[in-house]
């Protein structure tokens, strides 16, 4: 990929997460106290959001995989590329869930609550990024436990 | 009830309001991630920049040398960058840009008083929330928003596990606790 078509494709995905964070925003899922009332059963705004952008996405996705539409990056038909399965994927999700509900907070909401001046989350964004680092340490010393000599096992595979 | 929340849609200022009703904002959500996903072929997702940011910090591990954290992936940091401008202006334009926040019920019972056991309560948080996210392979956006409605079965299972783990924490906590808790 050449720089011109570099910065292009980064300056789009900056328009996309501004659009993004604008919308978890006014989603109320950058609000701990509606993270909050959601985990005590109280009030379940933030479900409804999910289940709502679950549900039209579900149906776009249906009709472009039966209609074959392309997408507007290569012509092809859009990819519908699904996450693998990995050992790690259930001790991580529970992980997940345990820190999201201590918080209230994820990696995408993190972002665009430190962009509404709540500064907290910005000392979070800092444990996801420790966070990551230790899996990429876990995977290193499990990889040299076990040598792969020709390739390392892919990313999810920690 | 649905009339009065139909009606309340005609007049609402989806700029300046500084909470949509749910379906409206899940809705833009769905329609958002599918709008991504058709123009550039990436389906939406947040964590893994995360290890983009331990690679371009000049981290050397394994892990995050491999295609998923190249430099040619970095539009995933530009999205989080995105995302941050974004919460800015949704909060500069509803105007409670820096407005201190509400924690709710749960979070003032759970939290540590003092400023620095705050501190050290997110990031632990934040460390269990990024391990969690890189061994699962995704988060709530990743997984959930984007996964499900493609009905990926590892994401079905990761957002079941996200929301039982997230649930039973706060619902073990406040019956530790014993909270005493009104509407938050």
């Amino acid at each position: 990929m050449n720089s011109h078509s570099l910065i292009i494709r980064n300056g789009s995905f900056l328009l996309f997460g501004i659009v993004f964070g604008f919308l978890l925003s006014r989603a109320g899922a950058t609000d701990p106290a509606l993270i909050s009332s959601l985990l005590l059963l109280q009030n379940l705004h933030l479900l409804w959001v999910i289940a709502t952008a679950v549900g039209v996405g579900a149906v776009l996705n249906l009709s472009a995989k039966f209609f074959r539409w392309r997408n507007l990056s290569n012509r092809q038909p859009i990819s519908f590329p699904h996450k693998p399965f990995v050992r790690a994927l259930v001790p991580g999700a529970l992980l997940f869930g345990i820190g999201w509900g201590l918080t209230g907070v994820c990696p995408g909401t993190a972002p665009a609550m430190l962009g509404e001046g709540q500064w907290f989350a910005g000392i979070i964004l800092i444990g996801i990024v420790v966070g990551t680092w230790m899996v990429g340490l876990m995977h290193h010393k499990r990889i040299k436990r076990v040598p792969k000599p020709t390739h390392h096992a892919k990313e999810t595979h920690s | 009830m649905t009339t009065d929340f139909f009606n309340s849609i005609g007049n609402l200022p989806l700029l300046s309001a500084d909470l949509w009703p749910a379906w409206v904002a899940g809705g833009a959500i769905g329609i958002f991630a599918f709008a991504q996903r058709w123009l550039t072929d990436q389906p939406l997702g947040c964590s893994a920049a995360f290890g983009n940011v331990c690679a371009r910090a000049g981290s050397r591990l394994p892990l995050f040398q491999g295609d998923a954290h190249s430099r040619a992936t970095d539009w995933k940091i530009w999205f989080l960058i995105g995302i941050f401008l974004g919460g800015l202006f949704a909060s500069v334009s509803s105007g409670t840009w820096a407005a201190p926040t509400h924690f709710g019920a749960l979070y003032e019972a759970l939290m540590p008083q003092s400023a620095l056991g705050r501190i050290a309560w997110w990031l632990l948080g934040g460390v269990l929330i990024g391990m969690g996210a890189r061994m699962a392979g995704g988060c709530t956006s990743g997984h959930t928003i984007n996964g499900v409605a493609m009905g990926s079965p590892a994401s079905i299972v990761a957002s079941i596990l996200f929301f039982s783990a997230a649930l039973g924490t706060a619902q073990i906590a406040q019956f530790l606790l014993n909270l005493k808790l009104g509407a938050a």
